[in-house]
């Protein structure tokens, strides 16, 4: 909403320091989000014109001779609209400075000296018509001679104030001075609004939905002439970005600028039956509004139609094409109602209509003060553009609406807000705001809240009125009690989300957080059930309309921006929440802690070049985070279609799948144009089982001895399989087994790989002896060779 | 005699000769052993002379001999000894440049919202919260209803809102499901859960229709909610300077100011005077000094209907604001988006 600072200081009866009325009512809760000079100007004057003659040397220019009072002066002006003599003009003289920070000097323009030179609305800041020099009017009540800025109060100063939903009391001036009013403890000066009394019958008005329009109250003005506003009406419409039309509209809108109540004024003339019916539209009803959109319509919105039943307007959110002043209109049907805020609402939300009037009136709009605005309306149009008026007041308000009442308790007051205000102070802050306020004794106060005020209804909505006006700066601060005892900080799965990431972190993985939503295009990629998918229906772009399913979409694109950026080593995670659709599931979604990550590129090295990362890389980052959430996988080759066919793996636990580790198939890696494939993993935390209890075991007390076995086997034959034979061949007192190496390089037999084991023996009373040891190795290596078929190396 | 002599004192030349040529320990030893082992050419050579030798003169041969044995077994060690000696003054010798960078036993990085969630978390843990978490797809009722603002509410144009199908059966079916535009609806969850005492802190992410340098259309809020006989508005400001000054800095301070929310009552927004300019006023604070962290206010009793609590008995305070915008200002961040890019050179910034 914006403000003028010289309109304020006509409604309050106080004089105004800019800096501290802006942060009062900033600290009051009307934020005033900026403030700018509205035509800083200064050495303007008003000049006659005496003569004009061509530029001898250039056809488009003109000599005018003006007179400014003091004397006449020759002026080159480039405009087509410089009046006859006796015009009145607005000079910038010589020294004259401009919006923009402009100053006039004198300097020949086409060979003749131009002293300053005659200005247009947008030179001086007024608007941005360019289309020739303002010229006055003599309504306007400027001689020549007569300082401009001085005159109309200029510069003004306008304010953008961030006006809360809560507030439509603001969305007008008077609104804002009464906040300004009640800080300073000063008096709001209203604009007195005659009597206005008419012997001619009441204006014509049916008023069929009472629901959505409460209150409808009318004015026939009759004789009026069309034609543009005076100058200041002009130059405040400007100030606020309102564009000026005419005078009869402008102070449509100057008055709603005032009361926050928007008007409207029909052509009587163009209104069937000479008056209006307010009803509910009909099913699939149009209706041409002002913008030359034809608009379909539904029961749930409020139609002005005229006498014989044709829409001419949208109640409280826009007037019809056919029935809108024109300069030949003689004869206004103005309009000052109360419509209902859910159905005005509804409305300019289904249309898309969210004009000045439906923004006031969704907020709720003073049913108390239709008539008074009406009549303020009727006698302002009657001073700018003549008239009488044609009808007396017609005032259709079926059902009054009624000030509130409430009861307020200001103990209670005291112990919302953890202070005390003594009973006086709170009945004189609501005072101020014009709420009355009747001390009943036994501790409550009896609080009429004007209708003005629609979101005041309850007792602590008082309440925060008085810490409003009483300034949150003056509540001291203190520390709730802490009377029993907390529970634990964090419940399991925040605890175990938060040990992933320090455990990735701890193995060189920089954390990342990407969108919840990707594209289709990115997720089909990775398969999964499209009819699971969490949708976005009115997403800002398709890359974000899919709620992810899987986290490494969002690692692969940013892989990608990493590889846009020159940046290929890339070892990032995310510890972040996946989402389908799980019928019959206790919320709308199904959401899943999920942990992934993705290298790429070379470890870090300086001294040779860093090797590659390769699957075994990856493998040790899950098989360190499983350690760290107290688990171990076991890992299967698998066949995910996103992954290279031949490196990849699903990691079983408890007998479920709780993730795939991989490298990305090069189909997909081409796919997302990642340059080399990286590798992937992604764990579904929740899948985990519960981590057991640390129990330390006593550490053994006798040494051991290591016995390694270096032999040629079929390729084919994993590791696993070679550890379960060994595992079904083992005495117990071999405690440890482990691969020291795989080679496959040349010096091997065909269809062979080679293998390194290396086996601990220890026993947990005695230390073995080296012959024990040789005699249990020996044994094991010829109950190996009985099973699988070996060759030692 | 002369020539046993002379023979032993050939094979002792010999050895001492090959002892001084030997470069390492394990040539020592060969050294050692072809002389002065069992097998070695001194020994045998007195085994020799003894069995040759007359039996009166078995003794002396023996002692003789000996003495040679005794000096062989002490050039041995006294080899050994300069073999240790020269490796530890090599070793000595050595030295690194410590001026090259480390090999890489290389540590990752938190993301900076994660480094400022769990200091956030953190500071209000000492308070007694506890941290709540709630699902990010969010029932109309969670998202608005329960929080005092219906269909038609005007507030609900303060956040623009994604919708999303929601499956059969699950809840929120038949009516609109939101991806949630706060975390708020996190305390609608907590209140229907439990009775007060209530003492939560409620990280999560979120969701708006909007998109720009200081917008991102996901992004992270927390939020605290504190609910028992007794809470003021006074514990708000009390409870928001301790965090204030926790998390920035002893000298900031805090400023609340009227504002409005459908679900607290009084309402306030949060400005923290701005750290960087310690309140003097720049371009990032607007001149004001000020910077606008986020909304707090007294619960509701609208909310408190929702849930079942007694609005007479229990008050309370929320709170919320951007864990990104927290993290933005504690690290000087100008664009939001660069929190979800995954730039590794962004990431390996935070600590």
């Amino acid at each position: 909403m914006k403000v003028s600072l010289n309109w304020l200081r006509e409604l309050v009866d106080a004089p105004l320091d800019a800096d501290e009325v802006a942060n009062r009512l900033t600290l009051a809760g009307l934020e005033v989000e900026a403030r700018e000079k509205f035509a800083p100007l200064s050495g303007v004057v008003v000049a006659r014109v005496l003569a004009k003659r061509p530029h001898p040397d250039a056809a488009k220019l003109s000599l005018v001779d003006v007179d400014d009072g003091r004397g006449k002066t020759q002026v080159v002006c480039g405009a087509q609209n410089v009046p006859a003599a006796g015009g009145l003009v607005l000079w910038a003289r010589p020294g004259a400075t401009l919006p923009g920070g402009i100053t006039l000097g004198e300097k020949p323009v086409r060979g003749i000296v131009s002293p300053g030179m005659l200005c247009a609305e947008d030179e001086l800041g007024l608007g941005t018509s360019h289309e020739g020099i303002l010229i006055l009017s003599p309504a306007d009540g400027l001689e020549p001679g007569d300082d401009f800025a001085k005159k109309l109060g200029l510069p003004d100063e306008v304010w953008e104030i961030n006006v809360t939903p809560n507030r439509p009391d603001c969305l007008g001036h008077v609104g804002v001075a009464r906040e300004v009013a009640a800080l300073l403890g000063a008096r709001l000066r209203l604009p007195s609004v005659p009597a206005l009394t008419s012997s001619a019958p009441p204006a014509k008005v049916e008023l069929a939905d009472a629901e959505g329009c409460p209150r409808y109250t009318a004015l026939v003005v009759e004789g009026v002439t069309v034609k543009p506003s005076p100058l200041a009406v002009r130059l405040r419409l400007g100030a606020l970005g309102v564009r000026a039309i005419s005078n009869v509209v402008d102070a449509t809108n100057i008055m709603m600028l005032l009361w926050s109540q928007p008007l409207h004024a029909f052509d009587l003339d163009k209104l069937g039956g000479g008056g209006v019916l307010v009803r509910r539209a009909r099913a699939g009803e149009k209706l041409m509004t002002l913008d030359d959109q034809e608009r379909t319509l539904g029961p749930d919105d409020v139609v002005i139609a005229d006498a014989d039943g044709t829409g001419v307007a949208i109640g409280g959110v826009m007037g019809g094409g056919g029935s809108e002043v024109s300069s030949a209109t003689t004869r206004l049907f103005l309009e000052s109602a109360h419509f209902l805020p859910s159905r005005v609402r509804r409305t300019a939300k289904r249309l898309g209509l969210h004009t000045e009037a439906a923004h006031r009136f969704e907020r709720g709009t003073d049913p108390s003060n239709c008539a008074h605005v009406a009549r303020h309306l009727a006698a302002t149009i009657m001073g700018v553009a003549g008239g009488k008026l044609g009808s007396s007041l017609t005032d259709a308000y079926p059902r009054p609406i009624a000030p509130v009442l409430v009861t307020l308790r200001p103990a209670r007051t005291d112990a919302l807000l953890g202070f005390t205000t003594k009973i006086d102070r709170q009945v004189s802050l609501l005072k101020a705001i014009g709420i009355d306020a009747i001390d009943e004794g036994a501790g409550t106060l009896r609080a009429l809240v004007p209708t003005s005020r629609p979101d005041l209804t309850r007792e602590v909505d008082l309440i925060e009125e008085i810490a409003r006006l009483h300034g949150y700066d003056h509540v001291p601060a203190t520390l709730p009690p802490l009377d029993s005892p907390p529970g634990p900080m964090r419940d399991a799965d925040d605890v175990r989300n938060d040990a992933a990431r320090d455990a990735l972190r701890g193995l060189g993985l920089d954390e990342v957080v990407t969108y919840g939503f990707v594209g289709p295009e990115a997720l089909r990629v990775f398969g999964g059930d499209e009819k699971r998918w969490v949708r976005v229906t009115n997403p800002l772009r398709e890359e974000q309309s899919i709620m992810r399913t899987t986290l490494v979409p969002g690692l692969c694109a940013a892989l990608a921006r990493n590889l846009a950026r020159d940046q290929p080593d890339v070892r990032i995670f995310e510890v972040g929440g996946i989402f389908r659709m799980t019928p019959g599931h206790p919320n709308p979604a199904e959401e899943r802690w999920h942990a992934a990550a993705l290298l790429h590129g070379r470890a870090d090295g300086w001294l040779k070049p860093g090797t590659a990362v390769d699957f075994y890389d990856l493998k040790g980052a899950v098989e360190q985070l499983l350690e760290a959430l107290g688990h171990a996988g076991e890992w299967q080759a698998s066949k995910q279609p996103w992954l290279h066919p031949g490196i990849q793996a699903e990691i079983h636990i408890g007998g479920v799948v709780v993730g795939y580790a991989g490298q990305l198939h090069p189909a997909v890696t081409r796919a997302l144009s990642l340059g080399a494939a990286p590798l992937v993993f992604e764990l579904d935390l929740q899948a985990l089982p519960a981590a057991s209890a640390v129990v330390a075991m006593e550490l053994p007390r006798f040494p051991a001895v290591a016995r390694d076995l270096s032999f040629y086997i079929d390729e084919s034959v994993t590791a696993r399989a070679i550890r379960e034979v060994i595992d079904g061949a083992r005495d117990p007192l071999c405690v440890g087994v482990r691969v020291l190496e795989e080679y496959r390089g040349d010096k091997r037999p065909a269809g062979k790989k080679g293998m390194l084991w290396s086996f601990t023996y220890r026993a947990p009373d005695r230390t073995l002896t080296d012959a024990e040891v040789q005699k249990l190795h020996d044994e094991l290596v010829a109950r190996l060779a009985a099973k699988m078929t070996i060759e030692r190396r | 005699m002369a020539s046993l002599a002379d023979e032993l004192q050939q094979l002792f030349q010999q050895f001492s000769g090959q002892l001084e040529a030997a470069a390492n320990e394990q040539a020592v030893r060969k050294v050692y052993a072809d002389f002065g082992g069992a097998n070695g050419a001194i020994r045998l050579k007195q085994k020799e002379l003894i069995k040759s030798a007359p039996n009166d003169q078995k003794r002396v041969i023996g002692q003789a001999t000996n003495e040679i044995l005794q000096n062989v077994e002490a050039a041995f060690n006294a080899a050994l000894g300069r073999l240790a000696s020269q490796a530890e003054a090599r070793e000595l010798a050595r030295s690194v440049d410590v001026t090259l960078p480390g090999r890489a036993h290389r540590l990752g990085h938190l993301h900076p919202i994660t480094l400022a969630r769990r200091e956030i978390e953190a500071i209000f843990a000492q308070l007694g919260f506890t941290v709540a978490v709630g699902p990010q797809v969010e029932t109309d009722f969670h998202n608005f209803e329960a929080l005092a603002m219906p269909k038609d509410h005007p507030a609900r144009d303060m956040q623009d809102t994604f919708y999303v199908a929601g499956a059969e059966g699950a809840a929120g079916e038949g009516a609109d499901v939101v991806l949630r535009t706060h975390t708020s609806p996190v305390q609608i969850r907590t209140m229907l859960a439990r009775k007060p005492p209530v003492r939560v802190i409620m990280p999560g992410t979120v969701y708006r229709r909007d998109d720009d340098a200081t917008h991102s259309p996901m992004f992270n809020q927390v939020e605290g909610l504190c609910v028992d006989e007794g809470i003021t508005f006074a514990d708000l400001k009390g409870v928001l300077l301790h965090f204030a000054r926790r998390f920035f800095g002893e000298e900031i301070g805090v400023r609340l100011r009227p504002s409005f929310f459908p679900f607290t009552e009084p309402s306030a927004e949060i400005d923290f005077s701005h750290g960087t300019c310690k309140g003097r006023g720049c371009r990032t604070c607007k001149n004001s000094g000020w910077i606008e962290i986020g909304g707090a206010g007294m619960v509701d009793p609208e909310v408190f209907r929702h849930v079942g609590y007694d609005s007479e008995k229990y008050t309370g305070f929320a709170f919320g604001w951007g864990i990104d915008r927290m993290a933005m200002l504690k690290y000087g961040v100008d664009n939001i988006n660069a929190f979800f890019e995954g730039d590794v050179r962004f990431a390996r910034q935070f600590r």
